[in-house]
C-alpha cells in the first residue's frame, strides 16, 4: 500500500504532513537535515492526533538540576494533547523505548513524496525509519 | 533485547455506542465579551484601567499547546474553548456527548479576595454571558453558577438567581488558597442545598501545593490532588456535610487515585481525634461515599485490574463521574482514558449514571 503525500516542495525542513494509509493515519515529517520520516499518527497514550503536534529539539537527560541541553540532531514530535514525546527517527517514546509507534517508509519519487506500508520499519520495530531524501 | 508492546492503530472503543455525560468542559470568555453583561459602573475598570485576573502559577503549562490541546486553539490565536463551533466539532459531535457540564474559565473564587464588589458583579456578568452564548445555544450544554466565594452572602444570592434556571445544574467554586470548610463560607453551601444544586470544586492556577509553588510545573501538576484533599478534609471536619446533609459535592479535575488513601487516613484520624470535632457525626469515608463525587480526569494509565482495585479501595462504584477537561492539554478521550475491558455496568455508572444521580436537574438522555 502506497500513498502520495504531497509534492516535494510542499514539505520543508521542520514541517509535517498527514497521510492516510487505509485505516492508518500517518504523519510524514521532514527533519531539519532533510531526511523524511513516517510515523503512525495516533498517540500510544490516548490516541492524540500526532499530525497536530509540534516538533522540538530533544532535551537531553542532564546531570544537574537546572541544566538544559538541547540535541538538535534528535528531533522530537510532541503529542498535541498530553505531550508524550516521540523520536521521529524511530517512533520510540523518549521515556520508554519499548513503547514505539509504527514507522513507515517515506521516499521522494519524481516530484512527489510517498509513504508506504509493509516494508522496513514494520510495526513496533525500533531503529531507523529508513526514510530517504 | 527489550520487548515491544502491541499498539492498537484503530480504536475499538470508537464503535461503541456509549452514552456520556462530561462533567468538566471549559468554555472560555474574553474579558471584553463580558462587558455587555456587566453593570455599566464596573466596565471602565476593564476598558480604561486594564483589570486582569491575578495568576499566581509561576510556570508555563509545559505542553505542546500550553494550557490547551494544540489542536483546540483557534487559528486566529484565541484559546481553546472560545468558539462554540469548534467545541461542538471536537467534543460534542466527535464523541457523541449526551451532556456537557460547563466549568468555565474566569472564576473569582480562585483569585485573591480583594475588591469583592467588582468580582461579584463580574461573576454575575459571566453567568449571563454563559447562558446566552453557550447554554442557550445547544441543548447538550449545561451551565454552572459561578460565584465570588470571598463575598459569601452575595455568592448565595447569585446561586439563588441563576440556580433557578433549569439548565444550570451546579454551583461551582474554584479553589485558590482558602479552605472552604470555614464557617465564613457556609452561606454558599447553604444556598446550594437550598436550591438542590451540587457544588463543584475545581482547582486553579492559584491553587498551591502543601509547600507552595515548587521549582517546576511537573511538580505542581503532580501534586494537584493535594489541594482537593485539603478541601475535602476542611469540609468534613468543619461540619459542612453534617450541617447540610442533602448537599452533594463533586471534586473536579483532581483525578481519583488519591481517594482511597484519603478515606483510610481520615477515618483513622477520626477514630483517634473525634472529640476535637464533635460536630462530625459520621466516619469520613462514609461522608465521602454519601456526599462526594469525583470527576475522572486526569486519568493515569492503568490496567483494568488496577482500576478495579481502585473501585474496591473506595468501596463504591458510584463515586466517579467521567470528564474530559476539554479543551485543556490533559484532555481525557472518552474512547481511551479508562482501561479497556471494565464491566459494562461499571462503565455505564462512570460514563453517565453517576452523573445522572448527582445532578437533580440533569435532563433525561434522548433516544438515539
Amino acid at each position: 500500500m502506497k500513498q502520495v503525500v504531497c509534492k516535494i516542495d510542499e514539505l520543508g525542513p521542520g514541517e509535517m504532513k498527514p497521510a492516510q494509509l487505509g485505516p492508518i493515519r500517518v504523519v510524514v515529517i521532514r527533519a531539519m537535515d532533510g531526511t523524511l520520516h513516517g510515523l503512525a499518527a495516533k498517540c500510544l497514550h490516548q490516541g492524540g492526533p500526532l499530525e497536530r503536534g509540534r516538533l522540538y529539539d530533544h532535551t537531553v537527560a542532564s546531570s544537574d538540576v537546572g541544566e538544559y541541553v538541547m540535541d538538535s540532531d534528535r528531533e522530537i514530535l510532541k503529542c498535541p494533547w498530553h505531550g508524550y514525546e516521540y523520536d521521529i527517527r524511530t517512533g520510540q517514546t523518549v521515556f520508554d523505548e519499548t513503547r514505539c509507534l509504527q514507522t513507515f517508509t517515506v521516499r521522494e519519487e519524481g516530484d512527489e513524496i510517498t509513504v508506504e506500508l509493509g516494508v522496513p520499519g514494520a510495526a513496533g520495530q525500533a531503529g531507523s525509519a529508513r526514510a530517504s531524501a | 533485547m527489550t520487548a515491544v508492546r502491541a499498539q492498537p492503530l484503530v480504536s475499538q472503543a470508537k464503535t461503541q455506542d456509549v452514552r456520556i455525560i462530561d462533567t468538566d468542559v471549559h468554555e472560555r470568555a474574553e474579558l471584553y465579551s463580558l462587558l455587555p453583561y456587566l453593570e455599566p459602573k464596573w466596565r471602565k475598570y476593564i476598558t480604561d484601567f486594564g483589570w486582569q485576573p491575578d495568576r499566581v502559577l509561576p510556570y508555563a503549562q509545559f505542553a505542546a499547546g500550553g494550557l490547551d490541546r494544540e489542536d483546540a486553539k483557534l487559528p486566529d490565536g484565541r484559546p481553546g474553548g472560545s468558539d462554540y463551533n469548534l467545541l461542538r466539532e471536537q467534543l460534542l459531535d466527535e464523541y457523541n456527548i449526551d451532556y456537557a457540564v460547563l466549568t468555565g474559565w474566569l472564576d473569582a473564587s480562585a483569585l485573591a479576595p480583594g475588591w469583592p464588589e467588582f468580582k461579584t458583579a463580574l461573576m454575575s456578568a459571566y453567568n449571563d454571558w454563559q447562558l446566552e452564548n453557550w447554554v442557550a445555544r445547544d441543548e447538550r450544554i449545561l451551565g454552572s453558577v459561578h460565584v465570588n466565594a470571598h463575598d459569601p452572602q452575595n455568592a448565595a444570592r447569585e446561586i439563588d438567581r441563576m440556580g433557578a434556571h433549569p439548565e444550570f445544574v451546579q454551583a461551582i467554586v474554584y479553589i485558590g488558597d482558602k479552605a472552604y470548610g470555614d464557617p465564613y463560607y457556609h452561606p454558599i453551601f447553604e444556598a446550594a442545598a437550598r436550591n438542590n444544586l451540587p457544588i463543584g470544586l475545581h482547582h486553579s492556577e492559584n491553587s498551591p501545593t502543601a509547600l507552595g509553588f515548587h521549582r517546576y510545573f511537573v511538580e505542581w501538576h503532580t501534586l494537584v490532588p493535594q489541594v482537593f484533599m485539603s478541601e475535602i478534609v476542611s469540609l468534613i471536619f468543619n461540619g459542612v456535610l453534617d450541617k447540610f446533609p442533602t448537599l452533594q459535592v463533586i471534586m473536579i479535575e483532581g483525578g481519583t487515585t488519591y481517594v482511597p488513601h484519603l478515606m483510610s487516613r481520615a477515618d483513622q484520624q477520626y477514630k483517634e481525634l473525634r472529640s476535637e470535632v464533635p460536630w462530625v457525626k459520621r466516619m469520613p469515608s462514609d461522608i465521602i461515599r454519601e456526599q462526594f463525587r469525583f470527576s475522572t480526569q486526569p486519568t493515569e494509565e492503568m490496567s483494568p485490574e488496577k482500576f478495579l482495585a481502585l473501585i474496591d479501595g473506595v468501596g463504591s462504584e458510584d463515586l466517579f463521574c467521567f470528564s474530559t477537561d476539554y479543551p485543556h492539554w490533559d484532555f481525557d478521550s472518552p474512547w481511551e482514558a479508562l482501561p479497556a475491558g471494565l464491566p459494562e455496568g461499571l462503565q455505564r455508572k462512570i460514563f453517565f449514571e453517576n452523573a445522572q444521580h448527582l445532578y437533580p436537574k440533569m435532563p433525561a438522555l434522548r433516544a438515539r
